[in-house]
């Protein structure tokens, strides 16, 4: 791993999670600098495949969805449908030999939400354990 | 007579998918699998060309759709819609309203002059320069060559002051101090704005694209260094402070005090061209007149980005230089000096009325970063990395975006004049009588309603 190499997450995050708002967005982007990258998306339904595999084969060492808690859906099914779609994504980047966990997701809590900021910083400690991403390298 | 002046544009590809007006919703849900669907029935096959741009993360569709409506109106279980995108919605502010924002970008984009289709819809009326209707009394029929034909329509304007008399010598000779102006072929000058963080390359664009135009760039005076030479003499430098004056520019900007005179000022600067600036607060045009009467020949005006007095919003700028204008007029010493105008300007229909209020030029700030795709987000003041990258804009496109902007602004400059029967831009000067003010109408229309005349009530 060389000592020079800064992780770059790509965060997907529905708009409606706590601290999905813009200038908690502009507080995250100041505090992370360049190693996050923020999608603020209508709701996580909205996601597809392509976004993360596009992230990973771009820029990002991995790439992470934050959804509203199961059953809290605004859009009733959104973060239902954007679970199984990381979960075909997370298969197909396996299978060309990437690790599973450079791709994943984190539905809130309604009893305890965590900030946005805080799994955020979460998200660039993962990607830092696993190291660069070798798509990017190549 | 002088050869026509014509800004040669060509388009300037954006460097990143603009924000469009509105977005394809299309639910998948219901879907009956119609054999042939619209979807592929789209004649721009915009369902077929579609990607995600993964620089910005969104996805093609919206920027490829022409707004034909056919898949919305074809699909027979209704699930395309289309709506206004939110992040639209939410570009700018109430006066750089997203609609400008978008104008703006077209614009700069393709050189042309933006059409929005047949009529207009409205509003007929609003705040400052919305409340001004030109008078386009000469547009009798289809014009038959078009805004470049034979007839001559001359936008220049000179910058610097003339005498009120011309004096005699003995020998017939026109004697006196001799007349000085600086002649630029359009009312337009550029200007960098302030509380921005402007990168060195947009710097050395905007020069250049000055140079291209023939008109002058007003830059902060640590900044000009990134220009080029060659441009050096369309530079105005903003000597702000004690700061030495470059060399080789024809006109500096100073916020020299209007107590002292014009020449105390040109001792340290031989014979440039000064331009005091004033910001545009209440009591505008008795400082304006002191200035004037001081020696200042060149006067600029700032008002604020909004294009109201910096020091009370609830006026307009439109006010401010009319004020202004009438003032030098009432004094006679109008054509003593010479009035620019800066904040505000964010359309072309900004220019042809600011003139017709009383100013002599504009100065254009703001719509010259947005012609580089700036969204006004302000996240440049926040420290935060730009959604478009704009330090990494090469010159050359930056000054081609501009070229093209200012390009269109002229284009529409002449049809207003072309309709309003003004063949020459120093004529329309203060010509307020060819335009119609909201507020005077409605006081003259509306002011006796309601009022009783004396001997006249209802028993």
């Amino acid at each position: 791993m060389s000592l020079d190499w800064v992780p770059v997450v790509a965060v997907f995050y529905c708009k409606n999670v706590p601290g999905g708002g813009e200038e908690e967005r502009h507080a995250i982007e100041k505090r992370y600098k360049g190693s996050a990258r923020l999608y603020p998306i209508p709701c996580s339904g909205r996601l597809d495949a392509i976004h993360l595999l596009k992230a990973l084969e771009e820029f990002a060492d991995g790439a992470y969805v934050v959804t509203c808690p199961h059953g809290s859906c605004r859009y009733f099914e959104g973060n239902s449908w954007a679970a199984k779609r990381l979960e075909t994504v997370r298969r197909l980047i396996e299978s060309i030999g990437l690790e599973g966990a450079r791709v994943g997701m984190v539905a809130e809590s309604s009893e305890e939400p965590i900030d946005l900021s805080i799994l955020t910083g979460e998200f660039i400690n993962s990607i830092s354990k696993i190291g660069p991403s070798p798509v990017l390298k190549s | 007579m002088p050869a026509k002046y014509l800004v040669h544009t060509s388009p300037a590809a954006n460097r990143f998918e603009p924000i469009t007006k509105s977005g394809i919703i299309a639910w998948e849900e219901g879907c009956l699998k119609c054999a042939v669907c619209v979807k592929k029935r789209c004649v721009y096959k915009v369902y077929e060309k579609r990607g995600l741009n993964p620089r910005q993360m969104i996805d093609s569709i919206d920027n490829l759709c022409m707004n034909c409506l056919r898949c919305v109106q074809g699909c027979p279980r209704e699930l395309i819609h289309k709506s206004i995108s939110p992040e639209y919605a939410a570009m700018g502010d109430d006066y750089w309203s997203p609609d400008i924002i978008s104008k703006i970008w077209y614009q700069a984009q393709t050189g042309k002059i933006p059409v929005s289709g047949a009529g207009y819809p409205g509003p007929f009326s609003g705040p400052g320069f919305d409340s001004m209707w030109t008078d386009m009394s000469e547009i009798v029929r289809p014009t038959r060559d078009g805004i470049h034909g034979r007839e001559y329509i001359s936008t220049a304007v000179d910058l610097g002051g003339t005498e009120g008399a011309l004096c005699f010598g003995e020998d017939g000779l026109v004697s006196g101090p001799e007349i000085r102006l600086l002649d630029i072929p359009l009312p337009i000058l550029l200007r960098m704005p302030v509380s921005r963080k402007i990168s060195p390359n947009i710097i050395s664009g905007w020069a250049v694209a000055a140079k291209r135009l023939g008109t002058f760039l007003a830059v902060g005076a640590e900044e000009m260094v990134a220009a080029p030479e060659s441009c050096r003499p369309f530079l105005m430098p903003i000597l702000d402070g004690e700061v030495a004056c470059p060399e080789g520019v024809r006109v500096v900007e100073s916020t020299f005090s209007a107590e002292k005179d014009a020449n105390s000022f040109k001792s340290g600067n031989d014979a440039r061209f000064v331009c005091l600036r004033l910001p545009m607060n209440t009591g505008i045009e008795e400082r304006v007149l002191a200035a004037a009467r001081a020696g200042f020949s060149i006067i600029h005006i700032e008002a604020s980005p909004n294009g109201s007095f910096l020091d009370d919003p609830g006026k307009t700028m439109k006010d401010g230089i009319r004020a202004v204008h009438l003032g030098l007029v009432e004094a006679g010493i109008r054509d003593s000096v010479t009035i620019i105008v800066s904040g505000g300007i964010a359309m072309a229909e900004h220019v042809p009325k600011s003139l017709i209020c009383g100013a002599d030029a504009v100065f254009v700030d703001l719509a010259l970063l947005v012609a580089l795709e700036c969204r006004l987000c302000g996240r440049c003041d926040m420290d935060l990395p730009c959604p478009v990258e704009m330090d990494k804009a090469p010159p050359p496109w930056v000054a081609k975006r501009v070229v093209n902007l200012i390009g269109a602004w002229h284009n529409q400059l002449l049809e207003i004049m072309g309709a309003m029967g003004i063949r020459d831009a120093r004529r329309m000067r203060g010509e307020a009588g060819r335009a119609m003010f909201f507020e005077e109408l409605d006081k003259s229309t509306f002011q006796d309603l309601g009022r009783r005349e004396e001997g006249c009530e209802i028993e």
